[in-house]
């Protein structure tokens, strides 16, 4: 038995969602440091064959935050899944250290846990805060991504590891799969396969009422590519699982849905995997402890910059502020 | 000086009137409804690409509000441009790509990249491709910067000397650091970055002529090590150049944007300062990108677009002429597009059932009237062309994914 490692979520922010920022606080926030939502989105993971080596290169477990992230209204593109979140935006950089991150982390990450408990809703799984601090003058910009998600304890153990879902799944079932995935718009971030049929993961003990353990598969869309772990998002699902219908979940059939365009050559990549939990007693509706802290580019628990000061025109944004 | 030019290009492209009469063929340019046209099936033949608004205030009234531009993100580059090695028989490829020469005979070569080729240290030892970047732009540059910092107690004085894009160090905050959260097992250690390098030492990398504001750049991209940058790739149309034209935004392996500067590294050496500069986007109000200038688009494009054209005809009249009907003519379109593609895609050995069947619909219309290559397929073309001046920005996603 190995742990379930899980490829924790790499914030990807455009110059143009800080461009939009810069905007807000001028005209619109001024002093205020209240919560805005924010929205942000992922995809299935992409990996790239290096032609010299012919090796694939995972191109990591990415979430994006764009211009668009600050419009309520935004249409998704057609293969990506939008979640929620939140930007707090300081005043100045010492608010900015002194802020009380675990106190806001728990804040949020109780918000998710009691939002399942009370709706079984899954649309706030994946969602997340953002704070940050905007040196307007020098265009720069520190900012820290939380990705709040449940530990399992003990934690989640696979028996055989990750390996193809075309070595459990016919080609026509995997094809069915997809087009019923994407005959939806949006896309379902988390959902349950039966067969070919699949449904929202709200509905698991209607479409699970008459399907035997060993049939009754869980899937997510996948942001990782990495071939030996999942992506961050099935961590809360497997949380959500373990919190509503603690009987039937101690053991679980995951699919890691990577394919959201057909592959050419029926190269799918999606993965599947055999996932047991350890029997112990705790109760399931108590909130466990949750991690997510984005690390930086030193790979320490700490803010990041991205300086834009090269990108953007001083002269115009002057203009733009008077 | 760039600066002026940028400005002055920027008005005479607002005062030029809009194309209205299809010239793709005769000049290689298209009318804004034609690019909307091949915008359109670029995005649903390949939909990595999506239409995007834009900026309010920078909206184009020539062409629908939801359609301004096109956009892919997160394009992966694995390399550096500058780390690819050239050899006397690329050389004349390039010099095809250079457009200098665009009249001369040996119009074959259209879309040699760079790409298939071996990277070796060769062009660290030998680094003269990069060492002619002109002063002046990072004048420019550097003039921004110290603008920028200049306020700051420490940023002012080394301005001009200041590097440009240093790596963001967060000293500024040092006690940010913290210990939020322990230790989880269950989260994946971050991978080690793939090193399949043969050792280069640094010492080679600073020497020579390489300067020492760009040896910390220069680095990284030493030897064949892979630092995966990704970049946001934006086509606008241009109404003074009557073409697409292409604008770069890159991130680093951590994700943080790329300063223009870096930029150039991933652009062919022929290209960087020159046909590609580092402009405002027009779309947005404040944001500044690396740009293809499209001056030179249109005679690529009408050379190619020429030469396929005439073997889609061919193709097509062949087509007719099969007794098989519809079917013989969509079956010989298939291979048709091989054929037009064969020489042109970067590697081609993997043809995609997108293209062959995108080709199949061709070949089936095509079948009542000869008409050629159509319109839809400038921008696939187009990108093509583009891949061989970003020759590792896999911007071409008709082979690459």
């Amino acid at each position: 038995m190995v742990l379930v490692q899980f490829v924790p979520f790499a914030s990807i922010v455009q110059p143009a969602f800080w461009h939009r920022l810069s905007e807000l606080k001028i005209d619109t926030l001024q002093l205020s440091d209240h919560a805005v939502d924010i929205s942000a989105s992922y995809s299935v993971g992409r990996s790239v064959t290096d032609r010299e080596s012919g090796r694939e290169i995972d191109l990591g477990c990415t979430i994006a935050v764009g211009a668009e992230s600050f419009d309520p209204d935004s249409k998704p593109h057609a293969t990506s899944i939008v979640t929620k979140g939140s930007l707090k935006n300081f005043n100045t950089v010492e608010d900015f250290k002194s802020a009380d991150k675990p106190a806001l982390f728990n804040a949020h990450a109780q918000k998710i846990w009691d939002h399942i408990l009370t709706t079984k809703d899954s649309s706030l799984l994946t969602s997340f805060f953002l704070i940050s601090f905007a040196d307007l003058k020098k265009y720069k910009y520190y900012y820290w991504f939380a990705f709040p998600a449940f530990t399992a304890k003990p934690a989640w153990e696979i028996a055989n590891g990750w390996s193809l879902a075309s070595n459990h799944f016919s080609p026509d079932t995997l094809a069915a799969i997809h087009t019923s995935l994407r005959s939806r718009s949006p896309i379902l971030p988390f959902f349950l396969v039966h067969n070919s049929q699949i449904a929202p993961v709200e509905d698991y003990q209607s479409f699970f009422a008459q399907v035997p353990p060993e049939h009754q598969i869980i899937a997510f869309i996948d942001p990782s590519a990495d071939p030996a772990n999942p992506g961050w998002p099935l961590r809360n699902l497997l949380a959500y699982l373990r919190a509503l219908y603690p009987p039937s979940t101690s053991t679980l059939r995951v699919l890691c849905w990577r394919d959201l365009e057909l592959p050419p050559n029926a190269n799918w990549k999606s993965r599947y995997g055999i996932l047991t939990l350890p029997p112990s007693d705790a109760d399931p509706t108590i909130r466990p402890s949750a991690v997510g802290w984005e690390k930086n580019s030193q790979g320490k628990l700490g803010p990041r910059l991205a300086d834009l000061a090269p990108m953007m025109d001083p002269t115009r944004l002057a203009n733009q502020a008077v | 000086m760039q600066a002026i030019q940028s400005h002055l290009f920027a008005v005479r492209e607002i005062l030029a009137p809009v194309l209205k009469e299809s010239k793709f063929k005769e000049h290689g340019r298209i009318t804004p409804e034609e690019f909307v046209l091949a915008g359109d099936f670029l995005v649903y033949k390949f939909p990595v690409w999506t239409w995007e608004a834009g900026d309010k205030s920078k909206t184009r009234d020539f062409l629908p509000a939801d359609k301004q531009y096109l956009v892919t993100r997160g394009v992966p580059c694995l390399r550096r441009a500058t780390s690819l090695a050239y050899t006397d028989a690329d050389e004349d490829a390039e010099r095809l790509l250079s457009f200098a020469d665009t009249s001369g005979g040996a119009d074959d070569e259209w879309v040699e990249t760079h790409a298939g080729r071996k990277s070796t240290l060769h062009s660290l030892q030998n680094p003269g491709e990069i060492a002619d970047i002109p002063d002046g732009d990072l004048d420019v540059v550097n003039g921004i910067a110290g603008m920028s910092l200049g306020e700051g107690a420490s940023g002012g004085a080394g301005g001009k000397e200041r590097e440009v894009s240093e790596i963001p160090d967060l000293d500024d905050i040092p006690d940010m650091e913290e210990d939020l959260e322990d230790e989880d097992e269950a989260t994946a250690a971050p991978k080690p970055k793939p090193i399949p390098a043969p050792a280069a030492t640094i010492a080679e990398t600073q020497g020579g002529v390489i300067d020492a504001r760009y040896a910390s750049q220069i680095e990284p991209a030493k030897g064949n090590l892979l630092q995966v940058r990704t970049y946001d790739v934006m086509i606008s149309y241009d109404k003074y150049y009557q073409t697409p034209r292409v604008w770069l935004i890159g991130y680093d392996e951590d994700r943080n944007p790329l300063a223009p500067q870096h930029i150039f590294q991933d652009i062919s050496a022929d290209h960087a300062h020159k046909t590609v500069t580092i402009e405002p986007f027009i779309h947005s109000t404040s944001l500044q990108a690396a740009s293809v200038h499209p001056c030179k688009h249109a005679s690529v494009m009408k050379k190619v677009i020429e030469r396929m054209n005439s073997s889609v005809v061919a193709e097509q009249l062949a087509a007719q002429q099969a007794a098989g009907g519809a079917k013989a003519a969509s079956g010989s379109g298939k291979e048709g597009k091989k054929k037009w593609f064969g020489g042109g895609s970067k590697s081609s050995s993997v043809p995609k059932k997108d293209k062959s069947s995108a080709a199949g619909t061709a070949g089936a219309e095509g079948e009542d009237q000869i008409e050629g290559m159509r319109v839809d397929f400038y921008l696939v073309v187009f990108l093509k062309f583009i891949a061989s001046i970003v020759p590792t920005i896999e911007v071409d996603s008709t082979t690459s994914f």
